[in-house]
């Protein structure tokens, strides 16, 4: 019944997402200088906030498996990584591509893109630590150790275009800038993305979580079936 | 709407769908491996009660 | 909590005895020197352009075989266990371990200097107290982050593959100021005022990290 429930609202996300895709094609404005190419930000700056939040949820979840050695804690973190990986390389994959239109190149190394990809590649190393592990709880520790260590880079990343100079262009949204940068329609199609992607999250989430404790449990009878 | 550009507008939603689409699809395998490994468990148990 | 300076006076000593770290960190670093030497001209302009680069990648490299060898040493006889149980404290024990492998990384780096000064036909000292300014600030960078990562990885099968892979990202930042710095001082120009902001990110850097580090060390060592 819960499965039901959640890819119910999985679909429902993914509607969203498409009703969203509607607006941004067809009602927003357009743009003076870039084309039709700068409705990617729709799903560029979307997928980087659903991203950080869910690396944002590891961290705590990893701090509190440090805490209290709860199991459920260290399923939050992997599954909140792996979504946080996938939307991660969303975001590289649109950013890289507009920048080819509009920087013509496909990647630079200025301070946001190479913090981003020091995110991912961070991010990336959890997941293989993860996997070199095969003790439940060492990896669980381990991991958990590595999740905040990780968390610096995300938080860096986000600082980065206030504290260099970057090519990358500034902060946009209201949230930041106090209003007056860009034009209400766009940025309530942003939010609206954000929370669609968010849902999104939540419900790859919610399985992958599913999908761990299962495996755990199915890996203990495993070990209680084969020891006679 | 300005068409300008659009080819690479249509390569960016591509790649952000398709990237999605590639872990639900991670998900989706996971999920029957796992069910693999219930039934195989299973009929082991099975096995045993009968023995 | 002068634990630390017992065991890194520890560390320091097996590794005086046996030189087994050392050794291998410092041929490898000449021999990187050496090879790169036939990659490209080493007389020519851009050689100073990539001075800091090559020297800082070279020590990167080369610190990774000390750190994995830091806990990896204690793994026979139980030493390890040993040690997390005695009564030196767990931030003790790391500050300790971190300390002796900053001295050996450090030993590495200023050989390797006039190695490379002598190949490469280059004067290094013309800026020499900010250049071991950063030496310091960014091998205690690379000494801490690898510290940590070397505790957690020292139970695994693939540890020699796993450590370099996990701390690399993570210490692009500190090794990314080191290179422009490096370079900067090499040529022999001064820090001017854009360049600072280099050398704030080195500091930021080793603070943060090492409180993380200490904050974080108990967890590390259960493992």
């Amino acid at each position: 019944m819960r499965e039901k429930v959640l890819y119910i609202t999985g679909v429902l996300g993914g509607l969203w997402l498409v009703r969203n895709l509607y607006v941004v094609l067809l009602v927003l404005p357009d743009e003076a200088a870039q084309g039709a190419v700068y409705r990617n930000l729709f799903f560029h700056v979307p997928a980087w906030a659903t991203c950080f939040t869910a690396f944002l949820v590891a961290a705590g979840a990893s701090i509190w498996y440090l805490v209290r050695s709860s199991p459920e804690a260290d399923t939050l973190a992997v599954s909140c990584v792996e979504v946080g990986v996938a939307f991660t390389l969303v975001g590289l994959a649109t950013g890289s591509i507009w920048a080819r239109i509009i920087w013509g190149i496909w990647w630079t190394w200025d301070a946001r893109l190479t913090w981003a990809l020091i995110t991912c590649l961070v991010y990336l190393g959890y997941l293989m630590l993860r996997r070199a592990i095969d003790d439940p709880t060492a990896r669980a520790r381990t991991a958990a150790v590595m999740c905040t260590f990780a968390y610096v880079s995300v938080m860096i990343t986000y600082k980065s275009i206030e504290w260099w100079r970057t090519q990358h262009p500034g902060p946009v949204l209201s949230i930041r800038t106090g209003g007056g940068t860009i034009d209400k329609s766009m940025e309530a199609a942003v939010y609206s993305n954000i929370g669609a992607m968010l849902l999104i999250a939540a419900v790859m989430i919610a399985v992958r979580m599913r999908q761990e404790t299962m495996q755990r449990q199915v890996d203990s009878l495993r070990r209680f079936v084969h020891s006679g | 709407m300005d068409q300008r550009n659009f080819t690479f507008l249509f390569y960016g939603f591509a790649a952000a769908w398709a990237i999605l689409a590639l872990y639900v699809l991670t998900l989706v395998s996971r999920e029957r491996r796992i069910r693999t490994q219930i039934e195989t468990l299973k009929r082991i148990v099975e096995d045993k009660e009968r023995k | 909590m002068t634990g630390f300076l017992t065991i890194a006076a520890k560390d320091l000593r097996s590794e005086l005895r046996t030189k087994e770290s050392v050794n291998a960190a410092l041929s490898f670093a000449v021999v990187i020197l050496v090879l790169f030497s036939f990659a490209m001209d080493p007389t020519s302009e851009q050689m100073a352009e990539i001075s800091g680069g090559l020297l800082w990648l070279d020590f990167a490299f080369a610190g990774a075989l000390i750190l994995n060898r830091s806990f990896a040493r204690e793994l026979p006889n139980d030493c390890l266990d040993t040690l997390v149980a005695s009564p030196v404290s767990g931030a003790a024990l790391f500050l300790g371990k971190a300390l002796a492998n900053f001295v050996m990384l450090l030993a590495v780096e200023l050989i390797s200097l006039p190695v490379f000064g002598i190949l490469y036909g280059m004067d290094w000292t013309r800026r020499l107290p900010h250049l071991l300014a950063v030496l310091v600030l960014a091998t205690w960078g690379i000494t801490v982050i690898g510290t940590v990562f070397s505790a957690l990885t020292v139970n695994l099968r693939l540890r020699e593959l796993m450590l370099p892979t996990l701390i690399y990202p993570m210490m692009i930042p500190a090794l990314m100021a080191a290179m422009r710095l490096t370079t900067l001082l090499i040529s022999g120009e001064g820090v001017s005022g854009d360049d600072w902001i280099w050398f704030r990110l080195l500091a930021g850097f080793d603070i943060i990290f090492t409180a993380l580090a200490l904050g974080l060390v108990d967890f590390v060592l259960l493992g």
